[in-house]
């Protein structure tokens, strides 16, 4: 677990590149937001990692990073008529963010970093390091949120139609505590996202020492 | 030679740092008499309330105090590991001012474990992560208040906010800037300062406020104790004061309302005890003279700015929390303006067009709101609850509006209950219920006939029954 953790968290695009910050802050109002706009990213870099890695040998340096754009938003494109028909509701809260993944800049910057130098197999390993701390990050973050804000942890809601599950807890009794509306929006957003950085890269710091 | 580079404060030793305790303590002192006094002791006199509520305001400043240094020493103590010298350590970082300002600036009917949390999340957040004192680029005690009211504000408010236990009983409602954003803006001497009795009890304090921000009088006199002991500059206060009343002047004037408009929003709201005590904190505000007269001017100008263009009503800690995160800029403009004039010129004469358009635009506005509510009648909400149709509605009376609920049920008045009104004549409607005549008569109101000496009030009533009738047949 801790060798998961580790390696999840050695490169993590959120809080150790701090990149993907816009849907970090705006979609993680619940848990169930933060770890399903994760694993949005999550697939989208899969495919579009293994897809770069096979292809980028042909692709000519100059127009490279129109090409993975191209493929990029291909797969996304892809990934959102699939939400859209399936899991309306999702489609929904995560809204813009859902297409904005195209612009994400941690998909283009594996890209062009590493899965266009790289074999298949290293690139979907990588594809899942990066992807996992991601959504680890966003899950993270969507919890507290959701814990401080609303008092509840949401683990299939939107979804439900889909599992036919609805999994909404209450934490604490309702009447001995009064949730903080400040976390839920935009404002609770950057300082929960930057206690969190600094919390745990003060612990990364002790770890490498 | 190596030049370092540090932020302020610069003059550490032990002997500076404790004089400039002492005399913020001693400037504060008698606010803090006067909060307990004023919040405390004078209901209790005259028997509003308990002994608890007696010593309230005392707890609550107590309490914000006591968090504000336990953070502090476990701060120092477990995360940065400090052993020897805890004590002085703590002493030397300022640790009480941040819990009692934020103290300072909550409301009396604040739950106490509010104060804690606004306390802590002053010294953690607001001070203790940006490094200690010096590098704190927000005041400390704002962003504890700001946390509190931003995300509690519903909680204070419904358990009756920023009203002692007397006033509660004896002045209607709110504070007096929020009742003014209630009125729009216009309004005249009765109907913005008479419900608080005058400007003298503005001087004085007994209005609704904060703890600390009531009673200007006191705060002017440690506003001049400050300044001639050199703790505080006196430049920012006098600028950030002197372009709310030029602005509030021009708004007034615009719009017919005489000299006492300026004077009353100087002297409501938290705006002096701002700008003396929270905007001159030596490290969040800029250090050159010319910084902080740019820095007095935009904060005036954001303040009028937030009072009449945002839905909240005080204005005064976001505008400061706005130019703290500016002062780097400003110093930088300070700076170089002692050498080169046209900094200082430019600057300058942006501010004061800004302050102008701003002040013509906004009371420009307000003329067309008044012109609005000369058409008299106006619908507020309707509103739909189990088979009846609540209107929520107001009319221009002879002084000032009236405000209604008026309930229908079965396409009939059952209930008009005015909930304000500053009619001077009000007294001989009451007295021949002339309201319960207009119920029993809706069908044939153009015979009901009117209150002798109220002829303006009671066809204002007879009106604003006419209209809602009109506009619910139309609806139907």
């Amino acid at each position: 677990m801790k060798k998961f953790l580790k390696w999840i968290m050695d490169e993590n695009p959120l809080f150790v590149l701090c990149l993907g910050m816009c849907p970090a802050l705006a979609v993680t109002t619940t848990f169930e937001n933060g770890y399903l706009m994760g694993l949005s990213v999550l697939i989208v870099l899969l495919f579009s990692n293994i897809v770069v890695s096979l292809i980028s040998k042909v692709i000519d340096n100059h127009i490279r990073i129109p090409a993975y754009i191209m493929i990029i938003a291909t797969f996304v494109t892809i990934l959102e008529i699939i939400i859209n028909t399936y899991v309306e509701p999702l489609s929904k809260t995560l809204g813009i963010y859902l297409p904005l993944i195209v612009v994400n800049c941690i998909i283009l910057g594996r890209a062009l970093s590493y899965a266009s130098n790289n074999k298949v197999v290293p690139s979907i390993i990588d594809a899942f390091k990066i992807g996992l701390g991601y959504t680890f990050a966003l899950s993270l973050i969507g919890l507290v949120r959701e814990l401080l804000g609303n008092n509840t942890i949401t683990i299939m809601d939107r979804i439900s139609n889909l599992t036919g599950y609805i999994m909404k807890y209450e934490i604490f009794p309702s009447n001995s505590v009064i949730p903080n509306q400040l976390f839920l929006s935009p404002a609770g957003a950057f300082l929960t996202m930057g206690l969190l950085l600094g919390i745990i890269n003060a612990l990364r710091r002790e770890d490498i020492k | 030679m190596e030049f370092g580079f540090d932020n302020g404060p610069h003059l550490k030793d032990k002997d500076h740092t404790s004089k400039i305790m002492s005399r913020l303590l001693m400037a504060l002192t008698p606010i803090i008499i006067f909060a307990v006094y004023k919040n405390g002791l004078l209901p209790y006199l005259e028997g509003y309330t308990n002994l608890y509520g007696m010593l309230k305001p005392l707890i609550i400043i107590l309490l914000g105090v006591l968090t504000s240094i336990t953070v502090e020493i476990i701060y120092f103590r477990f995360i940065l590991n400090k052993k020897d010298n805890l004590i002085e350590e703590v002493k030397r970082s300022y640790a009480l001012f941040p819990g009692l300002f934020v103290a300072l600036t909550l409301p009396i009917n604040t739950p106490l474990w509010l104060v804690v949390l606004g306390s802590l999340i002053a010294t953690l957040i607001g001070k203790l992560l940006f490094g200690g004192l010096g590098h704190n680029i927000f005041n400390p005690a704002l962003v504890g208040c700001l946390f509190v009211i931003a995300s509690y504000g519903a909680l204070i408010g419904a358990r009756g906010g920023y009203l002692n236990p007397m006033e509660i009983d004896t002045i209607a409602g709110v504070t007096p800037l929020t009742n003014l954003s209630n009125i729009n803006y216009v309004g005249t001497w009765s109907n913005i300062v008479k419900p608080f009795g005058s400007l003298r009890d503005f001087l004085l304090g007994f209005i609704p406020g904060s703890l600390g921000e009531t009673s200007k009088i006191l705060i002017l006199l440690s506003f001049i104790y400050l300044a001639v002991t050199k703790v505080i500059k006196w430049v920012v206060p006098v600028c950030y004061v002197s372009v709310v009343f030029v602005m509030t002047f021009i708004i007034g004037t615009m719009n017919n309302i005489d000299i006492f408009y300026p004077l009353f929003h100087i002297l409501s709201g938290g705006l002096l005890f701002g700008a003396v005590f929270m905007a001159t904190d030596p490290i969040t505000s800029p250090t050159t003279r010319i910084g902080q007269i740019i820095f007095g001017l935009g904060l005036g100008l954001l303040t009028v700015i937030f009072r009449f263009l945002s839905p909240y009503p005080e204005g005064v800690l976001t505008s400061i929390l706005t130019m703290n995160m500016l002062v780097v800029i400003i110093d930088k403009i300070g700076a170089k303006a002692k050498f080169k004039k046209g900094y200082l010129n430019i600057s300058l004469i942006v501010l004061l067009i800004c302050i102008i358009t701003f002040s013509i635009y906004i009371g420009y506005n307000l003329k067309s709101n008044t012109n609005k509510v000369d058409d008299r009648f106006n619908i507020i909400e309707i509103r739909e609850e189990n088979n009846k149709v609540i209107y929520e509605v107001t009319q221009k009376g002879f002084k000032g509006l009236i405000k209604a609920n008026i309930t229908i049920a079965n396409d009939k008045i059952i209930d008009v209950d005015i909930t304000s009104q500053s009619e001077t004549y009000w007294m001989e409607m009451e007295n021949q219920n002339y309201i319960n005549r207009l119920i029993n008569k809706q069908d044939d109101l153009e015979n009901v006939d009117v209150v002798s000496g109220a002829t303006i009030s009671s066809n204002a009533l007879k009106a604003m029954v006419e209209n809602v009738l009109a506009d619910y047949e139309v609806r139907k």
